[in-house]
């Protein structure tokens, strides 16, 4: 009997959860979503391309396959102020301007070195305010890649549950 | 026991009382946290029955956690809560993530009044902050009970060590407390599931502690984790830790200790218990002719009718604070200050914790070694500084008391941000294991001075109608010195140890920034100078019982938890007792 209940915690725990009560939505879709697009749609593409080229695809999956772009734009639209939201506007403006004043076409019809010059100039630029949208982009980005499912369970190894905790082992051998 | 349920609902003479007056109940328990889970469990394994209080909502275990089971990429913003949620909290900080948002009142559920700044977290949802506390489980000694005669602070308790001693052991079979048996008279050992390990460092740092000081000692802290089920936790449907370290937002195995997983199940299954959520209590009723409390005035929070429960006795277990404040409310003829207060001690002598000293460091030895799990308890210095007697030369002379010491820390995994395109990827996907990080918090005892205290506001009122708490509370100087100490001693041991890049500082957080206040209707010897007797009755109130933080003389420097349940099955035992002999 006292076995049976503690198998069906267990059971229940491992089902996880279907359905939220009421008392939990303050943060479901519905109560966070913002109720506007922060970024116009040509914004939206150099935002995509931007992604893409911090972390692309290789032999294994991009930032862009796995909807990074779309966390980014979220982020910034809920958890920031609106002069942060400005100023990622104004950046990827800036972004595909400076793409045009340098290879004579927008940012996302450059090839990948291009981009990557691009985004270098942005990098390093005098501007406070161009480094300061390039570091939330990019941090945005790394953010967004390494705690998305794929690269979490296939890279990270990522274990929800231990089960244990050892607290002195051999380090394992650095791969690569 | 005589069961007295709907008797007073069932006469007929007076309609409009009857409506109110739904229930009579042998016992009622105000909250259904760490304290009042006891109360609960243990007067309704007594045969009484019991109506337990709650003023949020419900949470059954394990389906009332919604997050519990979430891995990172499912919350919508990695836990970041968006600002225009976050703007409806005011300047309510704790549990800010998305993880955890559901267990955070908003301001306007209890505004309260900071006469100084003051950090007040509260967990009003069944379960309260069993399901949000750290889980460190140390018991109090006599050095620590003797603590107020010995320097002339407060008032003497009227208990000792051995007076709760053997509560302890009963509350920890219960709960299940992993902990080593350590042998120290100042830390005593209880009844121990096995510990969990210390890390690499921590254990350096023990041996360091060990051979450099005689008067230290670094131990693994006792957690109310369950390392080995017993049959007392099965039959609970608790399971081992899985050592997730995801305990705040619910353990779905009941791994650890919560009035959810454990208590109030438990009272639950005699069929005695009516848990009520959603009853803010407004004030305890005392009938002036019988001379004793009657029964609780509560405001239905969906309805805001209010209503009024009925019982023999009555359990305060509303968290210190909060239990002040319905005792400062609870007022009569008889007690036009609040109930029990006829010396204009209740409210006063609020003390908490003091956790401003902190300390980081890196240690660059072990590199050939990690750590493997997640580890939920962490390294504990018991308290050294005057700890035999106050000392009367050299650092520690300087203030009264002393602090115990949290310790932790491991290797994280290092990202390589730099660059951007396939050589980024390639860094992000094989991160480094980093340093050896080692950290160290300050758990101080304060003092209790009469100045802090708190009090009901003159004029305002919540959303219930219930009158404001007014919190008066500051550091003391002899705080500031404890800290700088803190400061001291720590870098000299860290130093000691080997440790690098230390850094320790002094946080200057608000009072009660802890979650350990405690105190205002403090247990004593004398009526006049005390709220409480040594079986945590009010003196002039013999049914009413207050058993959570606030019946504290003073603080020790140890999580108090264990304390406020070894305390309430102690109290719940004796009252029982009474109500048997007919003489309560």
């Amino acid at each position: 009997m006292e076995r049976r209940i503690a198998l069906k915690q267990i059971a229940l725990a491992a089902g996880g959860l279907l359905a939220l009560p009421d008392w939990a939505n303050a943060w479901t879709k519905t109560s966070v979503r913002s109720g506007y697009v922060l970024l116009d749609p040509t914004q939206s593409q150099v935002l995509v391309e931007m992604v893409d080229t911090l972390i692309p695809a290789s032999d294994t999956l991009g930032a862009k396959a796995l909807g990074v772009p779309d966390f980014v734009q979220k982020m910034v639209a809920d958890c920031y102020e609106a002069p942060v939201q400005q100023n990622l506007k104004t950046g990827l403006e800036a972004v595909d301007a400076a793409a045009k004043a340098k290879f004579n076409q927008s940012f996302v019809r450059c090839d990948a070195a291009q981009r990557m010059e691009v985004l270098t100039q942005i990098e390093i630029s005098p501007e406070a305010s161009r480094k300061e949208f390039y570091s939330l982009v990019k941090n945005l980005t790394i953010q967004g890649y390494t705690t998305s499912e794929y690269v979490m369970t296939k890279f990270l190894h990522y274990n929800p549950i231990p089960g244990h905790f050892y607290g002195c082992v051999p380090a394992p051998i650095a791969q690569k | 026991m005589e069961t007295c349920a709907i008797e007073a609902a069932m006469k007929p003479n007076n309609r409009e009382k009857n409506r109110r007056a739904t229930v009579r109940y042998d016992a009622i328990v105000i909250g259904s946290g760490i304290s009042g889970g006891w109360a609960a469990k243990e007067l309704t394994g007594k045969g009484l029955k019991t109506l337990v209080l709650e003023r949020g909502r419900d949470v059954k275990h394990v389906t009332d956690y919604p997050t519990a089971n979430l891995n990172p990429w499912e919350f919508e913003h990695r836990g970041q809560v968006p600002l225009a949620v976050r703007a409806q909290y005011g300047n309510i900080r704790s549990f800010m993530r998305e993880e955890t948002l559901h267990w955070t009142i908003k301001p306007d559920e209890q505004p309260f009044v900071e006469e100084q700044p003051f950090t007040w977290t509260r967990g009003y949802h069944v379960g309260g902050k069993s399901l949000l506390w750290a889980r460190q489980t140390q018991r109090w000694s006599d050095f620590d009970f003797e603590g107020p005669a010995r320097d002339g602070f407060a008032v003497d308790w009227p208990i000792r060590y051995a007076d709760i001693a053997p509560w302890y052991s009963y509350v920890e079979k219960f709960a299940g407390i992993s902990g080593n048996k350590d042998g120290l008279p100042h830390l005593p050992d209880g009844e121990f599931l096995p510990p969990i390990e210390l890390n690499c460092v921590e254990t350096h740092f023990q041996g360091i502690i060990a051979q450099k000081y005689n008067d230290r000692q670094l131990i693994q802290g006792r957690c109310a984790h369950i390392t080995d089920p017993q049959p007392i936790h099965i039959e609970q449907g608790r399971a081992q830790c899985q050592h997730r370290n995801l305990c705040v937002r619910g353990c779905p195995f009941g791994g650890y200790f919560s009035s959810n997983s454990s208590t109030l199940p438990w009272a639950e299954k005699t069929g005695n218990m009516t848990l009520r959520p959603h009853s803010v209590v407004h004030s305890i009723i005392y009938d002036e002719k019988k001379g004793r409390a009657s029964g609780v005035r509560v405001i239905d929070a969906n309805t805001k009718e209010m209503l009024e429960f009925y019982a023999n006795v009555i359990f305060v277990n509303g968290s210190a604070l909060n239990s002040n404040q319905i005792l400062l409310n609870s007022t009569s003829s008889r007690f036009p200050n609040g109930l029990g207060n006829d010396n204009g001690l209740l409210g006063k002598f609020v003390a908490w914790h003091n956790y401003r000293g902190k300390i980081s460091a890196q240690f660059d030895g072990f590199l050939d070694k990690t750590t493997d799990g997640k580890n939920p308890s962490n390294g504990y210095i018991p308290r050294f500084r005057n700890l035999h007697k106050q000392e009367t030369s050299g650092p520690a002379s300087r203030f009264l008391r002393g602090y115990a010491v949290g310790v932790g820390g491991g290797r994280g995994m290092v990202q390589n941000r730099e660059g951007m395109g396939l050589a980024l990827k390639e860094q992000l996907l094989n991160p480094q294991l980093g340093p050896w990080n080692v950290s160290g918090w300050m758990m101080g005892e304060t003092v209790p001075i009469e100045r802090n205290h708190v009090r009901l506001d003159a004029n305002l009122k919540d959303k219930y109608g219930i009158p404001q708490l007014v919190t008066s509370a500051v550091w003391t100087e002899n705080d500031d010195k404890m800290v700088v100490d803190y400061m001291e001693q720590m870098t000299e041991m860290f130093a000691a140890a080997g440790f690098i890049n230390i850094k320790a500082l002094d946080s200057h957080s608000n009072p009660g920034s802890d979650i350990h206040e405690m105190g205002g209707v403090r247990m004593g010897k004398d009526p006049k100078t005390s709220l409480l007797n040594e079986w945590n009755q009010l003196h002039s109130v013999k049914n009413v019982f207050v058993t959570d933080g606030a019946c504290m003389t003073s603080t020790g420097t140890q999580n108090p938890s264990l304390t406020y349940m070894a305390l309430t099955a102690r109290a719940a035992d004796y009252a029982v007792k009474q109500l048997k002999k007919k003489t309560l």
